[in-house]
Parts: structure tokens; C-alpha cells; sequence
């Protein structure tokens, strides 16, 4: 997974509003991605969202990441100021072929996920012993 | 760090300045100029009022509830905190290709309208939301008055 290769940019300028295509509003949860030898490490903020209202799906080389905040609202409550205009949260990315997508391990934290994708057997660093003649 | 007033900021006309701004700001690569909060705040945060409590919602993912420094004083009510980056993330020979999750200290403050009661506040966090309810005075809640 790279730069490059990521399919979606974040806009926090977008954040509540609908898209081009006048489809449903969605945040874009800030992610932190870290690339280590074994394998790639991303963090997703998604404060509100409970383990069943979470959904990542892998298709191809594609992850993608949609899930629906649920806050507690008392009846009757009316809104003064917000922030966090829509429940919804939604990201792709774009995986390398070097990551094997099937192992994938994902865990959901106080709102913060954390998705752990190993890298592929043959795409690991390894080293050649060198036999003498 | 942004205060902002509580009751009068709903409307959709600053919103829209707001998103304006914002997006300007974005597109020069500078800083949001805005002082009013906006999204570029960590952490955002929702306010709503029923008849008996102001409820405030704040969204800030991947804390301790003990991490959290709620006060109140003089109608003021502050949330502080700090979110440091896991370890596993500083590793050796590690790539970073995104970095946009807030780290760092940050403290918000939210002006309660007089009719708060700094005496009964609840706080409790959930899925990285932290949820205060703040009642409001007896004697400012509705009620009917019966005619004799």
C-alpha cells in the first residue's frame, strides 16, 4: 500500500456534504499508515462506531472500510452545534500485490481500528546463504 | 483550541462561510484562517439541549477514560487531554504513508449557558465518543403553571 496507490484522498473541506455524485454524505476517517518488514499497519479514527456497525470488505486489491457511528441521543434533544454532521464513514484503499489479503487482522478499539495486513511469503526480505565450492 | 458560544452558532449561513473558509484555506495550503471551530478542531465536537440537560458529545477516538481532564469553572467547561502515537508505530526501519490522525495535547473549551448546573455533570466514554451531560437548574427546566 502506498501513496500513490491510495484510491481515496482526504478532504476534510468535504466532511458533511454530499458528493459529486449527490450520493449519501460520508466522513472520511483520518488513517495513519505504517509500512514495516513484515507488513502494513493502519489506524483508522472512527469514534461512535461499534463492532456490528463495522464493515470491511476486500475485493481484489481493493479495501475498503464503511462504517455508521451510533451516539446515543436522548428524546427530544434539539442540536445547537455540530461538528459531525453525518454517522457515516467510508475509505478505500488501493493494496499492494505484495500484501497477502488474506491475512488480515483487524481490531476495534475506543473507536480507533487498527488493521494489520501481513505481507506475502515471497515478498518478505530474505537472505541467500552463499555456499562456498 | 477554539472557544465558541453556546446556543447561537447553528446557523446555516455562518456554516456555509465556514466551509468557504475552510476550503479556501485548504486550496492555498495555508492554515484555516477561521477562528470560529470548524472540522480542522480535534476533537469535534456536537451539542445538543433537551428540557432537562445540555448533552454535549465529544468524538475523540482511542482514549483511556482516566486520559481525559474534564473541569468546570466559572460556566466554562473544559476537556483536556493527550493522544500519543502507539509505539509500534515509531519502529525501526518503518515507513509512514499517512499521518493524518491528530496526536498531541488538545484542549477545547465550551461556554454552558447560565442555566447549567456545574453541580450535576455526568461524563461517560463509549467507542471513542465521550459523552457529558450537563442538567440545567431547577427552575429554568419548563413546566406548566396551573390557572386558578
Amino acid at each position: 500500500m502506498s501513496n500513490e496507490t491510495e484510491v481515496t484522498r482526504r478532504d476534510a473541506g468535504e466532511l458533511g456534504q454530499r458528493d459529486a455524485a449527490g450520493r449519501r454524505a460520508v466522513l472520511v476517517p483520518a488513517v495513519d499508515i505504517i509500512e514495516d518488514k513484515y507488513g502494513v499497519t493502519v489506524w483508522a479514527d472512527l469514534p461512535g462506531v461499534p463492532k456490528d456497525k463495522l464493515d470491511i470488505k476486500v475485493h481484489g486489491d481493493n479495501l475498503s472500510i464503511e462504517a455508521e457511528a451510533v451516539v446515543p441521543t436522548p428524546a427530544g434533544m434539539s442540536v445547537t452545534h455540530s461538528e459531525v454532521r453525518t454517522s457515516r464513514y467510508a475509505r478505500a484503499f488501493s493494496i499492494s500485490p505484495d500484501l497477502d489479503t488474506s491475512k488480515i487482522d483487524a481490531s476495534l478499539q475506543d473507536g480507533v481500528l487498527t488493521l494489520r495486513i501481513a505481507r506475502r511469503e515471497a515478498a518478505l526480505p530474505r537472505r541467500i546463504e552463499v555456499t562456498s565450492a | 483550541m477554539s472557544d465558541f458560544l453556546f446556543g447561537h452558532v447553528g446557523s446555516d449561513l455562518f456554516r456555509e462561510f465556514d466551509r468557504l473558509q475552510h476550503h479556501m484555506s485548504t486550496l492555498a495550503g495555508g492554515f484555516p484562517a477561521s477562528l470560529r471551530s470548524n472540522q480542522s478542531y480535534f476533537p469535534p465536537v456536537n451539542i445538543g439541549a433537551t428540557d432537562d440537560a445540555i448533552e454535549i458529545v465529544v468524538f475523540a477516538p482511542g482514549f483511556a477514560s482516566s486520559q481525559f481532564e474534564l473541569s468546570i469553572d466559572k460556566g466554562l467547561l473544559t476537556i483536556a487531554g493527550e493522544r500519543k502515537r502507539p509505539e509500534a508505530a515509531t519502529g525501526e526501519g518503518a515507513r509512514s504513508y499517512a499521518r493524518e490522525r491528530f496526536m498531541g495535547a488538545f484542549r477545547r473549551v465550551i461556554e454552558l449557558p447560565p442555566n447549567a448546573n456545574p453541580d450535576d455533570v455526568k461524563a461517560k466514554y463509549t467507542d471513542g465518543c465521550l459523552l457529558i451531560r450537563v442538567g440545567k437548574h431547577e427552575s429554568s427546566k419548563p413546566r406548566s403553571i396551573t390557572v386558578l
